[in-house]
């Protein structure tokens, strides 16, 4: 276990410039996620990590060794895949130790070993099965027992969930948070999907592009997004266009496209005339208010335990609202007064970065 | 209820009388003459008689051309593979638009007729001392096997993730330890298959033994051929090639009973 430095890596195919001067920190037993859309660098950030792409540029540190240009199987580092990659040719027993016996354990040790890894993730009896007779979530299980034989000094993990359906990949993420818990090993994982890093991830680092957008706490990046991007990709979040009118101390005055001027929390400093983007988040828009802007409830979509309603403003933009399902919601078709409370909104200049203070 | 799917069955019939025609009957009367006693001039008696079959497994001179085929024809599906796998390997982790290139050519290579393939390689060996001769007629069925082997092999290698290797090389394992324990396993069902098609081609290959030996190198389908054209003595020569057939169809049942009994294991 130990921590893990990235220092201005960068990686170009061609004329592509996938990962584009990344540095990261993340410090011993941290359980860390990549997230970000595809193609946004997160994988080959990762597989650098592992050796399994040699970075153009910077620096990669596991302890207090470079491992920049190291062959990944000197680096000690556990490494779950995508579609797990388990032998095929070996029993489950087999593929869990297959590292041990690379490293010449003794057979007695590396056995003893088996057991406790097999009993760690809860298959004790399953060591002689072939891995053509598991199940999707046991596969899994296999892999991540696999990369934690060495006891390796980092974890890492590329989609490791992806392939699972929706319920299993619940039950696995509460799985892995155990096991990550337990043994407090650094563990780095990508994915693609935000629910899935908010319920997994001590720290969220958010990429496009090649670039790291913000790096949070989950809560950090849902209240304080950086970038327009990060407001956009984490949780969902309602843009409007406008122009801002007046900014005084940490207070701006904005008036939006369709006309309504709206008070929102800014840091000082900024200079009046620019056009912003204006983001709340659906569940932030409320009904009812006498100062609010009136518009029309177009469409009602029934989610559950929540409501969708698309909102027409009278720009003719679109505004998603939720509300929690209760008796007496307004149906579609009527005009309503929509609003939100001033420090739930944020503001983007068109260079897509946040103008509140950061 | 009337069910309204076509009966796909139907179109087989066209083929099936075809090869019934061109195929079955002439091999057919073919054994059927194998069990006749030659009287000369292509004509057979009309007693039957397992004296054909009696004189190749007593004749040294048959058991040995049996010998040399199989001898000749392992040896060059063993080298085709030991060639081929190493440039298939290659071809499947290269990917991008080269590896398909490649492919083309060297399908296209196997598509030019083996006569002038080997008249190309008569220029060349016959300075070396490599005409007329055993070597000759190997380096002749390594060439004709090869381009298939390549192809065969690299669709083995594909359906191999790549994946594999790097969960072997992150686990700490070496190349070597790579290739042995998670490489060579994986390929071997592919590599027995195709090793077997190529072990197959060369024990009916007439072609490369008959020019490249010069008829020094006495092969089953070589005798098979001196035993119809120049002896007349259909008899014999059908009795031959039942027994070639017949070998071949044996040792390819027992290699895939094999087969599948080891991956039956392994379950």
């Amino acid at each position: 276990m130990a921590k893990v430095s990235v220092e201005g890596v960068s990686k170009s195919y061609g004329d592509v410039r996938v990962v584009d001067n990344v540095s990261l920190t993340i410090p011993q037993g941290e359980f860390v996620v990549l997230l970000g859309p595809s193609g946004c660098g997160k994988t080959t950030t990762l597989r650098m990590i592992a050796g399994f792409v040699d970075p153009d540029e910077g620096r990669i540190q596991i302890g207090d060794e470079d491992v920049t240009h190291m062959a990944p199987r000197l680096r000690n580092v556990g490494m779950v895949f995508q579609h797990y990659a388990l032998f095929p040719n070996m029993t489950v027993a087999e593929n869990i130790g297959f590292g041990l016996r690379q490293h010449r354990v003794p057979r007695a040790e590396t056995a003893a070993r088996v057991t406790e890894l097999l009993a760690l993730i809860q298959m004790p009896t399953r060591g002689n099965s072939p891995i053509s007779a598991l199940s999707g979530g046991q596969q899994q299980r296999v892999a991540l027992a696999r990369a934690l034989a060495n006891s390796p000094r980092v974890l890492l993990m590329d989609e490791p969930l992806g392939a699972l359906d929706l319920k299993l990949r619940e039950t696995m993420q509460e799985e892995l948070t155990r096991i990550q818990r337990e043994l407090g090993v650094t563990t780095i994982l990508v994915t693609h999907d935000q629910h899935e890093a908010m319920s997994l991830a001590d720290r969220i680092v958010v990429m496009a592009h090649g670039r790291i957008q913000q790096v949070g706490t989950p809560d950090d990046l849902y209240m304080r997004p950086h970038t327009r991007f990060v407001a956009e990709f984490v949780g969902r979040n309602n843009f409007l266009s406008g122009r801002l009118e007046a900014a005084h101390g940490g207070e701006a005055l904005v008036v939006l496209n369709c006309g309504a001027s709206v008070r929102v929390p800014t840091r000082p400093g900024l200079v009046p005339g620019m056009s912003v983007e204006l983001a709340v988040r659906p569940q932030h828009v409320m009904l009812g208010a006498a100062d609010g802007i009136t518009a029309r409830l177009e469409e009602r979509r029934f989610l559950g335990n929540v409501v969708h309603y698309a909102v027409r403003l009278p720009s003719g933009d679109m505004l998603l609202m939720e509300r929690p399902t209760q008796a007496g919601l307004p149906e579609p078709g009527c005009d309503v007064v929509v609003s939100w409370q001033e420090d739930h909104a944020h503001l983007f200049d068109m260079q897509g970065d946040a103008l509140h203070e950061a | 209820m009337r069910r309204s799917s076509v009966h796909w069955e139907r179109f087989l019939w066209v083929a099936l009388t075809i090869s019934l025609v061109l195929l079955v009957l002439p091999q057919a009367n073919f054994i059927v003459l194998s069990f006749h006693a030659d009287t000369g001039l292509g004509q057979v008696s009309d007693e039957l008689t397992l004296e054909n079959y009696v004189r190749l497994f007593i004749d040294p001179f048959y058991l040995h051309a049996f010998w040399l085929t199989v001898y000749l024809s392992a040896l060059s599906a063993g080298s085709a593979l030991l060639l081929g796998f190493p440039a298939a390997y290659a071809l499947a982790r290269i990917g991008g638009w080269i590896a398909p290139a490649i492919l083309g050519l060297v399908l296209t290579t196997s598509l030019i007729t083996i006569v002038v393939k080997l008249m190309g390689l008569n220029i060349i060996l016959g300075p070396l001392g490599m005409l007329n001769n055993q070597a000759g007629v190997l380096i002749g069925l390594v060439q004709y096997t090869l381009p298939l082997i390549v192809v065969l092999l690299f669709g083995v290698v594909q359906t191999i993730p790549v994946a594999l290797e790097e969960a072997a090389a992150i686990l700490g394992a070496t190349r070597r330890a790579t290739f042995w324990r998670v490489l060579l396993p994986n390929a071997r069902p592919g590599l027995v298959s195709s090793g077997l098609i190529a072990f197959n081609m060369c024990m009916g290959a007439f072609t490369s033994a008959v020019l490249l030996g010069g008829g020094r190198v006495r092969t089953v389908p070589v005798l098979i051929q001196q035993m119809i054209i120049q002896d007349t003595n259909y008899a014999r020569g059908a009795a031959l090639s039942t027994a070639l057939v017949a070998f071949v169809f044996l040792l390819n049942l027992i290699v895939v009973a094999m087969i599948s009994r080891s991956s039956r294991h392994a379950h």
